[in-house]
Parts: C-alpha cells; sequence; structure tokens
C-alpha cells in the first residue's frame, strides 16, 4: 500500500491573499501602457525599438548575471520587465540603442544585481540607468525631436523647459507646440503633444496609469501626491509658473511611477510622504538653480539615499496613546 | 446602525456559508475522551485519579495549587485507563487522562447556584471550580479576568461574537440557538465585576442575528437581570480580520487602546468569548462544569460541514467517518481557525476546551510557499492590526537586532497572521515573529540578569 502523503505542518497562517509580485509587477506593466503607446504614436519606430531593447537587455543582464554568480533565476516576477519599460520611458525617443543596452546595464548588474537583486538596491535601478546615460552622452541624452517625425530627417528641438530655461518665455513655448494662445500651452501639456522623454509627455495618459495603479492597491497616494503638490507650491515659492512646471518635464511621470518604486522609497506613510515634499523641492531646484533644464530624476535619486532614515519614522504603534508607556 | 471598526486588518474570503446554517448537532457519547492536564495558561494540572479508577460525567479529575488554577473534570462516566502523553492542538503532546466510556449516564455536577443572589466570592468559587476558560483560543482562566485588583475598575463587559476567523460559525450558531444563555453569562460577568455596561459584539455579517439577540436582552433584563440597572446593547462591528482579536474589538467599541504589555482590564474592559459565557451560564443554572464544547468541522476536505457539541476530550479519529466525512485527499488539519489556527499532524488529537473549530484542507488549498525576497511593497504596514511595521521588523530580526525589534515593538505583535497573509513574496513575517518574540524576552531576561539595562 502506498504511504499516504503527510499532512502538512506549517505555522499558520495556512491562508494567502493569492496576491503575488508578479502580479503586482505585472500591474505596473498594464499602468505603463498607455503612455507607452502614446510614446510609440508621437515618435514612431524609433520609440518602439528603444522600449523593445530596453525591455530585452534588461531582461537578458538579469538572467545573465543571476547565471554567472549562480543565483537563483527570478526573471518570472517580471521585476526586470519593468525596469526595461521605466528606462525606456525617460530617455529621449532618438537614443542609439547601444545607448539604451549600455542604461540597461548600469540599471540592472550596477544599480540592482550588485545589491542582491529585487528588494536589495536602495536607488531606482531605471532612473540609474538614465542617470548612467545623461553623464557619459550628455549631448544625446538631450536631443529632443518633434512629434509625428521620421527620426532621420526630423528637425531637433526644445522641449519646453528647455526653452524656458534659455530664457524663453510662454509664448516661445506656445510657438514651439504649435498652439495660438500662451494660454493653451496648458491643454496642450496636459495632453502630451511635445518634444520629450519618450513616456512623459502626456499627463493624461500618466494619470490613467496612476489611477490605475491606486485602483488595484498597487502603490499609495501618498508620495505621488505629496511630491506634486509640494513642487507646485515650491515653484511658486521661487516665482516659477507652477502649472507650468507641473505639466512639464518628467515630474508627474516620476511621481507617479519613479517615486512609488517599493524597494528604493520609504515604507512608512510619514516617511512616504517627507519623500515626496523632498524630491519635490530637489527637482525644483534643480530646475530653477541647476545646470540641467530638468532635475525630477535627481531629484528622486537623492530622496533615494534619504530611505533608509525615513523609514525610521514609524507610525505611533497600538498601545502608545497615553505616554504612559516608553517605545 | 453604526458599524464600527479598527485601523488595519484584511478581509479573507469568509468560507462560513459552508457551515453557517447547519444547527448544531450533540455528539455526547464517545467511546473515549483524552483530557490534557495543560489545556490552558498557567502550571499543568495534577491527576487526581489513577489508572482503573472509576469516573462520572462531571467529576474533578485534575487540579493543581498554581495561581492560574483551573481543574479539569470527566466529561463522560468511564473507566481511567491510561495517564501518558498524547498529541496535543498545541503541539506540546502532554500528559492526559484517557478515559474509556462504561455505558453509564449519570452526571456529578455541582448544585445550581444563582448568581444573582450569592456573594462575588462564591460566584468567582464557582466559576473556577467549573473549570472555565476562554474559549475563543487563548485558554486563559475566566475567574483571573473576573478578578480584577482593585486598581483596575472595570466599566464594560464585552461578549465577542466577532468571530473573525474564516471558516468557523460555532459561535454564530451558539448566538443563533442559545442567545439567552450567553446573555444570562454576560449578566452573570457584570454582576460579579459591578458593572452596568455589557456590550454583545458581532460582525456584520451575523447582522441576521440582530433581532435574536435584542430579543434575549430584553427578555433577560426582564427576567434573572431585573432591577439591577444593567445597560446591555447589541453593537455591530465590520467584518474584517482580525476584529474579533481583544485589542481591536475594545478600540472598534469603546475607542480605548489596551496599552503596549497591559491587558483589556487595564482600560476598563473585560473581554468574554461567546461561548464561555454560556458555559458560565451552565455553571450557574445547572451546575454543570466545562466539560462540553462547540466547534466548527469544516473546510475543503470536509464532506459535512457542520457545528457539533462534544464531550471535552473527545478524539477528532473518533467522530471519523459517522459524525465527520472527508476526503481522500487530505493534507492540512487545522484546529482553530485557518489564520491563528495550529496544523496538527494526526487525526488523533483530541477537542480541548479552547478548540473552537476543525479545519481540513485538501491539497488545492494547503499550500505551502517558498520564501521571497521582501520587496517592500508596504502591504504589511497597511494591513498591521496593530499598526506596527512588519517588513521593518522582519529586517531587525534577521539582522538580530533584537533592540531594534524592541523598539518597532515587536512583544506588541499579537501574531494575528494579517502580514503573513497579504504578503505577495510571502515572507516568513508572523512565523519570525512568533519565535523573535521568545528570542526577544529571552535576551531581555539575560540582560536583567547580568544587571544591564
Amino acid at each position: 500500500m502506498a504511504e499516504k502523503p503527510r499532512l502538512l505542518l506549517s505555522s499558520s497562517p495556512s491562508i494567502y491573499s493569492g496576491m503575488n509580485v508578479q502580479r503586482l509587477m505585472l500591474y505596473v506593466i498594464i499602468a505603463l501602457l498607455p503612455t507607452s503607446a502614446y510614446g510609440v504614436y508621437l515618435y514612431g519606430q524609433p520609440a518602439l525599438t528603444t522600449i523593445l531593447v530596453s525591455v530585452g537587455s534588461c531582461v537578458f543582464f538579469e538572467v545573465a548575471f543571476r547565471k554567472l554568480t549562480n543565483a537563483k533565476q527570478n526573471y518570472t516576477d517580471l521585476s526586470a520587465v519593468v525596469t526595461g519599460i521605466l528606462l525606456a520611458l525617460v530617455l529621449p525617443p532618438s537614443t542609439p540603442w547601444w545607448m539604451t543596452v549600455l542604461g540597461a546595464l548600469a540599471a540592472i548588474v550596477v544599480a540592482k544585481e550588485f545589491f542582491g537583486g529585487l528588494g536589495h538596491n536602495p536607488f531606482n535601478p531605471a532612473l540609474i540607468g538614465r542617470a548612467v546615460l545623461l553623464m557619459s552622452f550628455p549631448a544625446a541624452l538631450t536631443t529632443w525631436h518633434k512629434p509625428f517625425q521620421t527620426i532621420a530627417d526630423a528637425t531637433t528641438t526644445a522641449t519646453p523647459l528647455n526653452i524656458l530655461k534659455l530664457g524663453g518665455t510662454l509664448s516661445d513655448v506656445a510657438q514651439s507646440l504649435g498652439v495660438n494662445q500662451p494660454a493653451d500651452v496648458y491643454l496642450s501639456l496636459f495632453l502630451g503633444n511635445r518634444a520629450g522623454c519618450i513616456g512623459e509627455s502626456s499627463i493624461l495618459l500618466i494619470l490613467v496609469g496612476g489611477i490605475f495603479l491606486l485602483a488595484t492597491g498597487t502603490i499609495q497616494i501618498l508620495t505621488p501626491l505629496s511630491m506634486i503638490l509640494t513642487a507646485f507650491v515650491f515653484s511658486l515659492i521661487l516665482g516659477m509658473d507652477p502649472l507650468f512646471q507641473i505639466l512639464s518635464g518628467g515630474l508627474v511621470f516620476g511621481a507617479v511611477f519613479m517615486a512609488t518604486d517599493y524597494v528604493s522609497t520609504p515604507l512608512t506613510p510619514k516617511g512616504k510622504i517627507l519623500f515626496g515634499i523632498g524630491a519635490g523641492i530637489i527637482t525644483m531646484l534643480i530646475r530653477k538653480f541647476g545646470g540641467f533644464p530638468e532635475g525630477t530624476s535627481y531629484g528622486i535619486l537623492i530622496m533615494n539615499a534619504f530611505t533608509p532614515y525615513l523609514n525610521t519614522l514609524v507610525t505611533k504603534k497600538y498601545g502608545y496613546i497615553s505616554g504612559r508607556n516608553n517605545s | 446602525m453604526q458599524v464600527k471598526t479598527f485601523k488595519g486588518g484584511t478581509h479573507p474570503p469568509e468560507k462560513k456559508e459552508l457551515a453557517k446554517d447547519v444547527p448544531i448537532e450533540y455528539h455526547l457519547s464517545p467511546k473515549q475522551v483524552v483530557i490534557h492536564l495543560n489545556q490552558h495558561t498557567g502550571a499543568p494540572n495534577q491527576p487526581l485519579v489513577k489508572v482503573g479508577d472509576t469516573v462520572t460525567r462531571g467529576q474533578k479529575i485534575a487540579s493543581s495549587e498554581g495561581k492560574l488554577m483551573i481543574p479539569h473534570h470527566a466529561s463522560i462516566c468511564g473507566v481511567v485507563k491510561k495517564i501518558e502523553p498524547r498529541p496535543q492542538a498545541n503541539l506540546q503532546d502532554g500528559v492526559a487522562i484517557v478515559i474509556e466510556a462504561d455505558g453509564r449516564t449519570e452526571e456529578a455536577f455541582l448544585p445550581p447556584l444563582d448568581p444573582f443572589a450569592c456573594s462575588k466570592a462564591e460566584a468567582i468559587e464557582r466559576i473556577k471550580e467549573a473549570g472555565i476558560v476562554g474559549m475563543g483560543g487563548a485558554g486563559f482562566p475566566t475567574w483571573m479576568k473576573l478578578s480584577p485588583p482593585p486598581t483596575k475598575p472595570i466599566d464594560v463587559v464585552i461578549a465577542n461574537g466577532a468571530e473573525c476567523e474564516p471558516y468557523l460559525t460555532i459561535d454564530y450558531r451558539t448566538l443563533k440557538e442559545q442567545a439567552s444563555a450567553v446573555v444570562y453569562g454576560l449578566g452573570v460577568c457584570l454582576q460579579i465585576l459591578g458593572v452596568k455596561k455589557g456590550i454583545v459584539a458581532v460582525e456584520d455579517n451575523k447582522i441576521d442575528l440582530l433581532p435574536t439577540l435584542e430579543d434575549a436582552v430584553a427578555n433577560f433584563l426582564k427576567g434573572p437581570g431585573n432591577g439591577k440597572g444593567f445597560d446591555i446593547r447589541v453593537s455591530v462591528l465590520k467584518t474584517k480580520y482580525p476584529q474579533g482579536g481583544e485589542k481591536m474589538l475594545i478600540t472598534a467599541l469603546t475607542g480605548r487602546e489596551v496599552p503596549s504589555g497591559g491587558l483589556p482590564m487595564d482600560v476598563g474592559t473585560v473581554v468574554q468569548n461567546v461561548g464561555t459565557l454560556k458555559a458560565i451560564a451552565e455553571a450557574f443554572l445547572q451546575g454543570k462544569p466545562l466539560i462540553d464544547r462547540g466547534f466548527t468541522a469544516t473546510g475543503s476536505a470536509c464532506k459535512t460541514p457542520k457545528n457539533l457539541v462534544v464531550p471535552i476530550g473527545t478524539v477528532l479519529s473518533d467522530l471519523i467517518p459517522e459524525v465527520i466525512q472527508i476526503e481522500e485527499d487530505l493534507r492540512r488539519v487545522i484546529f482553530g481557525g485557518p489564520m491563528m489556527g495550529v496544523s496538527v499532524p494526526t487525526l488523533d488529537t483530541p477537542i480541548q476546551k479552547n478548540t473552537s473549530g476543525v479545519v481540513f484542507m485538501n491539497s488545492k488549498e494547503a499550500l505551502i510557499y517558498e520564501e521571497g525576497n521582501c520587496i517592500r511593497c508596504g502591504r504589511c504596514l497597511q494591513a498591521c492590526s496593530c499598526r506596527l511595521s512588519p517588513a521593518l521588523l522582519n529586517e531587525a530580526i534577521l539582522a538580530n537586532d533584537w533592540d531594534l525589534a524592541d523598539q518597532l515593538g515587536l512583544l506588541d505583535c499579537i501574531e494575528c497572521g494579517t502580514c503573513s497573509y497579504v504578503c505577495p513574496a510571502h515572507v516568513y513575517l508572523v512565523q519570525r515573529f512568533r519565535v523573535g518574540k521568545l528570542t526577544l524576552r529571552a535576551v531581555k531576561a539575560s540582560k536583567t540578569k547580568k544587571g544591564g539595562n
């Protein structure tokens, strides 16, 4: 007689919610689809190539590194795919494919796997990838193309933030966006018909993705909200046009998709809020006083370094109300 | 009606529909019972009988001198066959008195006692002598809860009918079928503590009980509870795990928080499970000690989900297959609910005073996951019923940083398991906290010994 299978004896709980890492990552991928598709719609095949090359090389580098180091393969968790999409979406559409590969190498191997893989990276991998490329190839990473033209014979242009950085006015931006009234600039920016990184332009579609992430409980609203509000208020203090500052550049994209990265941002509610405030302030400081027209990625990367400290700001625990207890 | 709750928690599938509508069945004549000496919080009892003795249902067979003393009673008439270690639901496999039935149907109960006429000391003595412990799961001696020091005045007694564990329905059935006994038990507690305010609390998935409960309260206030000035209300709580945890229940109903390291009596509350209250009522009205208990037999591998009352010590395997039929594909047996219950290695485990349910799971439902890396998604922080930071606690324990773990509130963890339930990476959170609490207590004790801080 065959021996009956033994009864399982693990410590409770004996049931699980069914949520897993793969599903969370899939939600992020779904949330990134609208703005990715819009990027391809704006810039055509080069944008698509950048996304595919980035995703492909991110997954390749993760698998290869884990194979070389005899670590357990975990590409099925889809985190490398998410990093790949995020990296591509913060690159200009004309980025040469080999640069994208280098960016993926920096993101996956240097920023993530060297620290022990998913769950251990102190900095946002995709933003490290972009930062490395921006330092190594400043010209290529700040070459922008007008939407709806083939890259080969397209004229380069400046992003709205560029125009302002070089002393331009809202009318100059209106001219570059092809709208008549300076007031129409805001709507145009909100909808996303402007030069910039592949995934950052359409605020509308980024918000659609963000609402999906909130509705599925994938992210919490604290960080994006505090980051965007802070940027709004702080740009007002610095004498900038707050609405323009929010709608242009990668601020909303960064707030929704980068500042909500699980691993490199705080876990605690207080930490999340402070992270958003810090990132918003640094972004605006860079835009106002820095050498680059855009500061979102550095704003978030710098705040990543604060995360371990921000995690010590825990919520008041149950049973510690009256002050009778020492925590 | 206002629906009350606490911050945090989660919503596991209820699965209560399996046994919810099955009336309680009584199976009071098992061929044997196995009564453990250590089925309560406190030092194990000493047997008062020896092998070969004939015992009668209701006879005291084990007791001790300890502070948390609770006697145990023979739950059937029969002959003591053995006194030896037996498998046990807490996996301690302690010494048990094995009684083989001899077919007699006599009862050796205490004389009935009127709790509203006798002295407070007599009433507490009765609850102690009846061997009553918390039947919700913890097994804490009930008379202790009803004897707070004079420095801790009580102003409200809560009948806990939340039954937040998935699958379990015995409290629901008890309230539906024996609401008057539960309310009577609550009245006894109010009388002993000299408290006016009582609350019967149920989750809103049991809202159909409201008329029954309100009738029972009205009848009690007109009958035995007449003229005492009692103010007993029925409260509805949001259906959410772990709503039935003492701390969560108190906070939801009164807004008070039990201080860290404290007991409900520190905030003027006493909480009793509805099964316990029913046992208290029987101890006075019939003089019956705690020798029977209700539990829910259910789960994906249980062909006959139902609610049962059996003598304490009834061995699970003796109920199979006459009373409970289980599937061939049985992979897990849980004493208690699926969130906090203990998985046992054998069906030869007896029903104890604190066994509220037995969940049988098939291989589809009984899963064990490999532990993954924490991805720091923060779901455990949102779910923690004590507002702790499980992900950070986990890191502190892995780093053997016991000062940090202490600071983060490791000892405040009530081990409800919500963190592990929601974790997408299947990090062994509550499992690690259980071990961590023991280690941290040991670390603290050794520090005190050395005269450090």
